[in-house]
């Protein structure tokens, strides 16, 4: 077992309770089907989900689509042809999410869609975080702190780094950023950076954008996996400053990874919204599992993650609450 | 003349039978692997010898799965087998799968979403709330697939004309066109995708016919996991280009034009074989390949995808033509062959599937067969000028 796997499984474990998930008497054939490995969130999640299934006895099969729905869609109907007892779903996207969880429930086997939701949230269980509410709970920060070192009078430049709008998690974080910003709308000149959640795309883009407005104030990622492409357009300019220096920009991000913790305890960045990603295995879980023990095929729900924004206010006393934070006090950054 | 042997003398081995022996057995191999059935011989051997180990791979529920994912590979593989033949390559199969995708179903959603899509280019000139400009329409769905193939067919005519008119080559066009049609469908959506498409345009790529049911009928309702497709509306427009394919390549002139360019394109033209056309009208076809192939796709998948042909599509793709044998040096190819090969990769493909490979230990492996392919493509094509008179 690797190093990350032990510490997420023990982390999952010492959050969930060894006991939630039955016995190898009960023992389930799970298909985990992701769509990729990208991020510190996914790797994280796909560690606890994996783990977690397997040491409670169940057998887990994986199935990597490597950003490619059709792919995806193909590997979900081979796991069906296998006969697996239930599916679980990080999808590509929105609108694949809602053909396969379709294709699953039509072959009656249940299917639990792991924080990247359908477009069509009425079927199979989806466990999804509020992502609007919680970037605005971080954006506001940011907000609040802008107006604050600024004078009364100056409009301040606010850039968002947007995700793929396919994805509804994107939607709903550009959401909340406007929820933010509206509510001092005269004050804010927005400017809006397409990342495709691709850091290659991410880093053109926002190269362009900061050459054309270099006199940014505040920024909001929709995604902490982009703050290292974010400092490698900003630390040349000399915009990669600390929180106090002169021409630091605010800055916050979305997840809750463990880069994201580190940057904010250092300074650089001053909020990211944090999805609970324990609290989502293990509601993923645990509802395919109770479906399958109840012989339920086409399990209906939505499960919703309320989140939480870590700031750098609340640093001392919600550190521990947030996964990359945990993450990064096991290590994870030195690995 | 006949030999004669002293009686209860020892018979002894006879070199010169044992060499006709090996020979024959040397004979037998390179009839094999010369035979159109090769590639078919080997997937039926590797079913077999996977049988024991992978007990799912027999099940109904599998092989319905193997033939739907057959079809739309089949279609593009097809177009491929066209620009193989005459000693090219298209790149940009992908790309025009992704844009006609998008093209399809801007015009044929019956709804769309502002919040998603606002930002793109088409929101507010050809598409709205209220959907494309074919939602509803008489034949819509016919017309949405005719403007997809129509777009196909101009970007083959402009990959053919490079090549044939400007002598361009073909992979550098192709990979132009790939980079340059890729951006244009992704910009035209700004990277989303369009759902809420008609049902009798997602029929074409999930309609079923006939559906089969093994066993006793216990209950009256049978459940549908149980139920396996096996007539499709897939399969019969990739058996349908199949087969138009294999008359316009085997029993055509025009077919025979294809070959004599791939064989040698400075003889077929002093030959007066009107190369140019030949060569646009192959880019052409293989672009009309891509676009059905991507009306299948986008149908299964029941979305319009910029990015659909991305990724590893054109390795499955050329690897499947390859694989059923179709030469890289052009002036060599069957559908029958491409049909073979692409049902090895889907057999390849699925059964590493089925022995729980990641999606990394899967491309190795897809990358080594087609290696493999290429190699025997090298030798088959040694051997059969060796037995040429």
């Amino acid at each position: 077992m690797t190093r990350l796997t032990s510490l997420a499984a023990g982390a999952a474990l010492a959050a969930l309770g060894a006991g939630s998930f039955g016995s190898a008497a009960s023992a389930a054939t799970i298909c985990f089907a992701f769509q990729d490995l990208e991020t510190e969130f996914w790797v994280a999640g796909h560690q606890a989900i994996t783990t977690t299934l397997t040491e409670a006895g169940h057998t887990v099969i994986e199935r990597n689509a490597n950003e490619d729905a059709n792919r995806q869609l193909e590997q979900v109907r081979d796991c069906i042809a296998q006969g697996v007892d239930g599916i679980i779903l990080i999808p590509q996207d929105g609108e694949s999410a809602t053909t396969i969880v379709a294709e699953a429930q039509d072959s009656d086997v249940p299917i639990a869609v792991f924080n990247r939701p359908p477009s069509d949230l009425s079927r199979g269980i989806v466990v999804v975080a509020d992502n609007a509410t919680i970037a605005s709970q971080a954006v506001d920060h940011i907000v609040a702190k802008a107006l604050e070192a600024a004078p009364t009078d100056a409009t301040l430049n606010a850039l968002i780094v947007v995700g793929d709008l396919g994805d509804p998690n994107a939607v709903g974080r550009k959401d909340g950023f406007y929820a933010a910003i509206d509510k001092h709308a005269d004050r804010f000149n927005v400017i809006e950076v397409a990342s495709q959640w691709d850091a290659a795309t991410a880093l053109a883009n926002l190269e362009a954008a900061v050459t054309a407005t270099p006199d940014i104030d505040l920024l909001f990622t929709s995604s902490d996996f982009l703050f290292p492409t974010i400092r490698s357009v900003f630390e040349p300019r000399g915009m990669w400053k600390k929180s106090g220096d002169e021409g630091h920009v605010w800055m916050a991000g979305l997840d809750g990874d463990a880069t994201a913790c580190q940057l904010i305890k250092d300074g650089y960045v001053d909020a990211t919204g944090v999805q609970d990603l324990y609290f989502e295995a293990e509601q993923s879980m645990s509802a395919i599992l109770a479906a399958i023990e109840a012989g339920e095929t086409q399990p209906n729900q939505v499960i919703e993650d309320p989140g939480f924004a870590l700031t750098s206010d609340n640093l001392a006393e919600r550190e521990m609450d947030m996964w990359g934070c945990v993450l990064l006090a096991a290590g994870f950054l030195n690995k | 003349m006949t030999e004669t042997r002293p009686a209860g003398a020892i018979p002894r081995p006879d070199p010169s039978a044992a060499a006709t022996g090996a020979s024959r057995l040397g004979r037998r191999a390179r009839s094999l692997l010369l035979s159109d059935y090769f590639v078919l011989w080997l997937s039926l051997a590797y079913f077999l010898a996977l049988l024991p180990f992978l007990p799912t791979l027999g099940t109904p529920a599998n092989l319905a799965n193997l033939l739907s994912n057959m079809w739309p590979l089949l279609v593009v593989a097809i177009g491929q087998t066209f620009v193989l033949t005459i000693a090219g390559i298209d790149l940009s199969q992908g790309s025009v799968a992704g844009l006609t995708s998008v093209v399809g179903a801007m015009l044929l959603a019956t709804a769309a979403p502002a919040q998603v899509l606002s930002n793109a280019p088409i929101w507010g000139v050809v598409l709205t709330e209220a959907g494309g400009p074919l939602a509803g329409v008489a034949w819509g769905t016919a017309l949405g697939v005719a403007a997809m193939v129509a777009l196909a067919a101009l970007i083959g005519l402009a990959n053919g004309a490079a090549v044939a008119v400007l002598r361009m080559p073909a992979f550098m066009v192709t990979l132009v066109t790939m980079i340059a049609v890729g951006a244009f469908a992704i910009w035209l959506t700004q990277s989303n995708n369009i759902r809420e498409l008609p049902e009798d345009f997602v029929a074409l790529g999930k309609g079923t016919l006939v559906s089969v049911y093994f066993g006793e009928r216990a209950e009256p309702q049978i459940p549908r996991r149980q139920l396996h497709d096996f007539v499709t509306w897939p399969m019969l427009i990739a058996l349908g280009v199949a087969v138009l394919a294999h008359v316009a390549l085997n029993r055509t002139v025009f077919g025979r034009w294809v070959f004599a360019v791939g064989v040698n394109r400075t003889a077929a033209e002093i030959s007066g074989v009107p190369v140019r056309r030949v060569i646009v009208a192959v880019f052409v076809i293989s672009a009309v390949c891509a676009a059905i192939g991507s009306v299948l796709y986008t149908a299964r998948l029941e979305t319009g995808r910029p990015t659909l042909g991305g990724g590893n599509f054109l390795l499955d793709v050329i690897g499947a033509t390859v694989i059923g044998g179709t030469s890289l040096f052009g002036g060599k190819a069957k559908i029958l062959w491409t049909f073979f090969g692409v049902l090895f990769f889907v057999l390849l493909s699925n059964t590493l599937n089925l022995m729980n490979l990641s999606a990394f230990h899967i491309d190795m492996v897809k990358g080594g067969v087609i290696l493999a392919a290429a190699l025997l493509d090298v030798a088959r094509t040694r051997m059969s000028r060796g037995a040429a008179p």
